[in-house]
């Protein structure tokens, strides 16, 4: 059977959310590798998440957020962006390939390009493989 | 030249006399006797009496800025600090959780510390490699003159050279030797939390038996919390059993934040610490 990965996407409420949500209703077609997590902001994002979806199996992880200057909370994906970069630089540093995790900034206004990064990620990490280094067996 | 060790400790005993007995501080945290000279604890002395009990060589390398949060907010504390020490006092005047005011910093510019393990010389390739305290009410000996001789970050290449896998296989190795004595947590400055995120049952962030898994959650999400704030003074390292070069992970984080963000932890008690701050202007470019 050919490797179908699983891709956990943590998506923003105002922004990436909506935009998936206009994804889907201008019927736009998208791989069904991702499950989307809703979460208020970007910042709310605790990168343990990100380590545990590792440890859980996900092959890799999709972080959408506001553009910056356009945070519902002015400045909540400001400082998820540092957090993030912190968080990206320690799995790279782990040994973890860096392209399973990703971090994309998506308005609600774009569904076309919520579409477009999705199709390109799970692209990206069937070429990847499984993800074997963090997983629990 | 750099001031004796037996100098220093004169001057301390002095400079803690003096404070205790004029009242300005209820306590001196410094170094005590332990069971033999090699192995210094950590010592509050609260009266001019308890002094004499002071002890400073080459081997007191605690880092005495973890005790400061124990005390109540408001008690005014006397701190023997080094290099390494007097960073992670103004990390935590940053974090408001000591004030500025309630501290008098007895500086000790230190040269030619020891590992009680190894007796290998501390220098910059587990520390940050500074001699002189950052901030001080009262030097404590002569400031230490010269650079270190190698860059704190220099010992990185090594890692830094590795393949993905390579790495990986590196990490998987020395993390999996740890046995979850949490003696990193207890000997760093910067890990107050209680409770630790490892320590919490609900959400259960990892396994709390020392196997793979769960090493590897608690590291790195201790990487994490202490990324902007460790202020590399390398005593998780010391104090680690089984010596996993944790030093390596905090240093390229530090390395990278300071190249991200441009600034170093505990320099200045005018900053904020890098993940707690923001700047308009940061480039998406550091999420590639």
């Amino acid at each position: 059977m050919s490797f179908e990965p699983k891709i956990l996407g943590i998506a923003c409420n105002w922004c990436t959310y909506t935009g998936a949500d206009l994804a889907g209703t201008t019927r736009l077609q998208y791989p069904q590798n991702l499950r989307v997590v809703r979460v208020m902001c970007s910042s709310r994002i605790n990168p343990s998440f990100i380590f545990k979806a590792f440890q859980l199996g996900a092959d890799g992880v999709l972080v959408g957020g506001c553009h910056p200057g356009d945070c519902h909370y002015n400045t909540g994906n400001l400082y998820a962006r540092r957090r993030l970069a912190v968080t990206k630089k320690i799995l790279e540093f782990s040994g973890m390939e860096p392209g399973r995790f990703r971090v994309e900034w998506i308005s609600a206004s774009e569904g076309n390009k919520f579409a477009e990064v999705v199709r390109e990620f799970t692209e990206e990490i069937r070429n990847l493989g499984p993800q074997t280094k963090f997983k629990i067996s | 030249m750099a001031t004796s060790f037996k100098q220093i400790e004169e001057n301390l005993k002095t400079e803690a006399g003096k404070l205790l007995d004029a009242g300005k501080v209820s306590m001196v945290l410094a170094y005590g006797r332990g069971y033999d000279e090699k192995h210094p604890l950590p010592y509050v002395a609260r009266s001019l009496a308890d002094v004499d009990g002071m002890v400073f060589n080459e081997y007191c390398t605690a880092n005495l800025a973890r005790y400061l949060v124990r005390y109540p907010r408001g008690t005014k504390i006397g701190i023997a600090a080094k290099a390494a020490d007097s960073r992670a006092v103004i990390q935590l005047i940053q974090e408001d959780k000591v004030k500025r005011d309630d501290l008098v910093i007895l500086g000790i510019p230190v040269y030619g510390m020891k590992n009680a393990k190894t007796d290998e010389a501390i220098d910059a390739k587990t520390t940050c490699g500074l001699y002189n305290p950052v901030i001080y009410d009262v030097l404590l000996g002569e400031e230490v003159h010269g650079q270190p001789v190698l860059s704190p970050y220099e010992v990185l290449e090594k890692v830094e050279a590795m393949g993905q896998d390579e790495r990986f296989a590196f990490w998987k190795k020395e993390l999996d030797r740890c046995i979850r004595c949490y003696a990193c947590r207890k000997a760093c400055p910067m890990c107050y939390c209680d409770p630790c995120f490892i320590d919490q049952n609900k959400p259960k962030w990892g396994e709390k038996s020392p196997e793979t898994g769960g090493n590897l959650m608690y590291h790195l999400t201790r990487f994490h919390h202490l990324a902007g704030r460790c202020i590399d003074c390398g005593e998780c390292s010391r104090a680690c059993p089984v010596d996993i070069p944790l030093y390596l992970f905090h240093k390229k984080v530090a390395k990278e934040c300071e190249e991200m963000f441009g600034q170093a932890a505990g320099m200045s008690i005018d900053e904020k610490p890098a993940l707690i701050n923001f700047r308009v202007e940061d480039s998406d470019k550091i999420l590639e």
